[in-house]
């Protein structure tokens, strides 16, 4: 089996390192000379906005390497079944991963709106299905389902989309949806059913991507951390007779040598102010997680270096999840080898600036990587298959 | 005097085709597209995609001056937020309205995967909105809401959506939604919002229209004069104005004589019994659309002067939007661009 590699498409702006904390791409700073889709032509907007930017991004990594694209989404980014759709007819083999939470759509216009979109790509619609982060940005959506609830809502979502999927008719009835005589028209319903990266690291989740999960996708953790809560995801679905593959969402800082790497991060550290961290909110269990695996306060950046390469302080650059990978391209390139050695299947990789990062990334550190039998697999590794690149 | 008219033309979301019922055009039938001989050479095996003859279609109607194009609700079409989506990102003037029924999403979604849309195509998506579904079809969609009570969700619906859109710490409690503290933030903050496209006759559609619609459009046949008098009242009591539309069919030709040979063999190749029916003396519609294609059964046939002299009679009664549906599209659509729209260039003028 080949292990497919994505990027990430950044979908609320983009800086030009991770220096500095200054957006220059996009609107979500102030369109001054210097920013970029929109920029600044004779004294006023050039017309642009971010989607020229976020095709740059999804062109450049398609050209470099990676099979596709995750597109987040949080209630300050642009909408991800908006830009997939947008940029569907300007990439030819781009996977568009559309992440999304059940119940902000029904499960009969999901269908409908996948379907098109596989129509209009060719099948490279994959899903990225979150159940919520929760907390206060739950009731900005308008969603008033709670934690637990929200994964047996996803459960039932899924068994809708999936019911109306191949035709009809269909019939539903349940505690989140009722359907009757549903069914996508024919032409819609020859189309290939999305991929299904799930996330979520509480026991609800667990069980939920157990039941529905191609993919079960976590942050990036400490590896050993991350090889436990495989297990248990695994000792779940084999318990009910299904095997998911395992996804890793990392970032990535990469340079020729480790000390150009560590430099890099040096350089926004010392922007960096540690008091000015409002710890862990919310009630995403992978957020509280990521930030158990770090003894706070902390004054030197490598102390997030949790082990070799790994480290703990992306969120202090850039808005997004904590770790990722600092270190030489073959440091890198030999990390995400032992990853596939404990049963990595998949990867989505990103890195700031996106665009740039994407060629640098696509160039010098996946064409480094060897694969599972390379990967000094830890205890928790299946079988030791031999694994190919899917570029 | 009369407005200047606006027209929109109708994309096919569920094929499309020279003949009705042929659509071997947009992979709806591919069974349907007649083979090249053997010994002629055909690169196209697996070079086109699905979406290729919508794209067709969105840019017909860029490059023929056209203001804009209808992606209806269809549950037996393609999905039309995301053909807006491609339609918008192809074009550079073209003003596109989604057609979806307020079940598909939240209000809250809705609004924000319009709001990419609006930044990604400089304001110009529209929404028209589907209250009045067929029962069958609402329940297949998963919506079992009935009579009054699906007016009262689109009117919350649009509400919300308004309101995240508009007002920063939004907050709403309401029958069939809820937000806390919600509503846009720079960059999504500060656009326009969707023209409202919404209609219907029943005294709880005219109700939402003056509350919400930015256009009411009727359908060809609908009562449109008693309509436009009693909206217009009931949007002024509201403080507002909404402007009237027409969704149309037409076949429009060089002379009558073109026109009526148009409709005989249409007529003829959807298989329909006997003669076509003239159209009505009264009104000037010809009620056959529905047997040659059309979404709707009556619309205007004849001479380009013939189909611009029952549009005026619309203009005059008000009526700004026209929602043209002519197949095939594209070549339709060169048609009405080149030979009709410039019939109405005074008008036009006279505004821009």
């Amino acid at each position: 089996m080949s292990i497919d590699i994505y990027w990430r498409i950044g979908t609320h702006g983009d800086q030009p390192s991770l220096r500095r904390r200054v957006t220059s791409r996009g609107e979500w700073a102030p369109v001054v000379p210097g920013s970029l889709a929109p920029g600044v032509r004779d004294g006023r907007r050039d017309g642009y906005s971010y989607v020229e930017h976020m095709a740059d991004v999804a062109r450049a990594s398609e050209s470099s390497g990676f099979v596709g694209g995750l597109l987040p989404s949080f209630p300050f980014t642009d909408d991800p079944w908006a830009t997939a759709a947008a940029l569907a007819r300007e990439t030819t083999t781009y996977r568009f991963m559309i992440a999304y939470q059940p119940g902000f759509l029904h499960p009969v216009q999901a269908a409908r709106m996948s379907a098109t979109l596989q129509r209009a790509t060719g099948g490279r619609v994959v899903y990225n299905i979150i159940s919520g982060g929760g907390g206060p940005a739950q009731l900005w959506w308008g969603d008033r389902v709670d934690h637990d609830d929200r994964y047996a809502r996803t459960s039932e979502f899924l068994d809708v989309l999936k019911g109306v999927w191949g035709g009809g008719p269909f019939d539903y009835e349940g505690r989140f949806y009722r359907v009757e005589g549903a069914g996508l028209p024919e032409p819609l319903a020859r189309q290939p059913f999305p991929e299904i990266y799930f996330s979520g690291s509480s026991k609800a989740a667990i069980e939920a991507a157990g039941r529905h999960a191609d993919y079960y996708l976590s942050w990036l953790e400490p590896f050993p951390d991350l090889a436990a809560k495989f297990d248990q995801v695994r000792a779940h679905s084999t318990a009910i007779g299904r095997a998911p593959r395992f996804a890793v969402r990392i970032d990535v800082l990469a340079r020729d040598t480790e000390e150009a790497a560590w430099d890099e991060v040096r350089r926004g550290w010392e922007h960096v102010d540690p008091s000015a961290l409002t710890g862990p909110d919310g009630d995403s269990v992978g957020w509280l997680r990521s930030q158990s695996f770090v003894s706070w306060p902390v004054r030197h950046h490598r102390e997030l270096e949790v082990s070799p390469n790994v480290w703990g302080g992306f969120h202090l650059l850039r808005g997004g999840p904590a770790f990722g990978l600092v270190g030489s391209y073959q440091q890198v390139a030999e990390r995400l080898d032992e990853l596939i050695g404990i049963g990595v299947d998949a990867f989505i990789l990103a890195g700031v600036p996106h665009l740039e990062e994407a060629y640098r990334v696509g160039e010098e550190v996946l064409p480094l990587l060897k694969g599972r039998a390379h990967g000094r697999a830890s205890g928790t590794a299946g079988p030791g298959r031999e694994s190919s690149v899917s570029m | 005097m009369a407005a200047s008219p606006e027209f929109l033309v109708t994309v096919p979301t569920r094929g499309d085709g020279r003949e009705p019922g042929r659509q071997d055009r947009g992979d709806w039938r591919p069974d349907a597209r007649r083979p090249l001989p053997s010994f002629v050479t055909d690169p196209r095996a697996g070079a086109s995609r699905p979406s290729d003859h919508l794209a067709q279609v969105g840019r017909a109607a860029e490059i023929a001056t056209v203001g804009g194009a209808l992606v209806p609700f269809d549950p037996e079409g393609e999905e039309a937020l995301v053909v807006a989506a491609g339609l918008l990102r192809q074009s550079r003037h073209l003003r596109v309205v989604a057609g979806f029924h307020p079940g598909v999403a939240t209000p809250v979604y809705a609004a924000k995967f319009s709001a990419s849309l609006q930044r990604f195509a400089e304001g110009r998506l529209g929404w028209q909105l589907d209250v009045d579904l067929d029962p069958a079809v609402a329940r297949s969609q998963g919506d079992f809401l009935t009579g009054a009570d699906r007016y009262a969700r689109a009117e919350e619906f649009l509400t919300v959506a308004k309101g995240v859109w508009h007002e920063e710490g939004y907050t709403h409690e309401g029958r069939f939604y809820q937000v806390l503290a919600g509503g846009f933030q720079s960059p999504n903050s500060g656009l326009p919002f969707p023209r409202v496209h919404l209609g219907g006759t029943a005294p709880e559609a005219l109700a939402l229209s003056a509350r919400h619609a930015d256009v009411h459009l009727f359908t060809a046949g609908e009562d449109v004069a008693a309509g436009v008098a009693a909206l217009s009242e009931r949007a002024a009591a509201e403080g507002r104005e909404v402007a009237y539309g027409l969704r149309v069919p037409v076949l429009a030709r060089e002379d009558e004589d073109e026109a009526w040979a148009g409709v005989r063999g249409l007529w003829a190749l959807a298989g329909a019994p006997g003669d076509p029916p003239g159209p009505d003396p009264r009104t000037g519609l010809w009620p056959g659309f529905a047997t040659i294609g059309g979404s709707t059964p009556l619309g205007l046939v004849g001479s380009y002067e013939t189909v611009a002299a029952g549009i005026r009679g619309y203009l005059d009664q008000g009526v700004t939007t026209f929602v043209l549906e002519a197949r095939p599209a594209v070549e339709e659509t060169y048609r009405l661009g080149e030979r009709l729209l410039p019939l109405f260039a005074k008008e036009i003028e006279r505004v821009h």
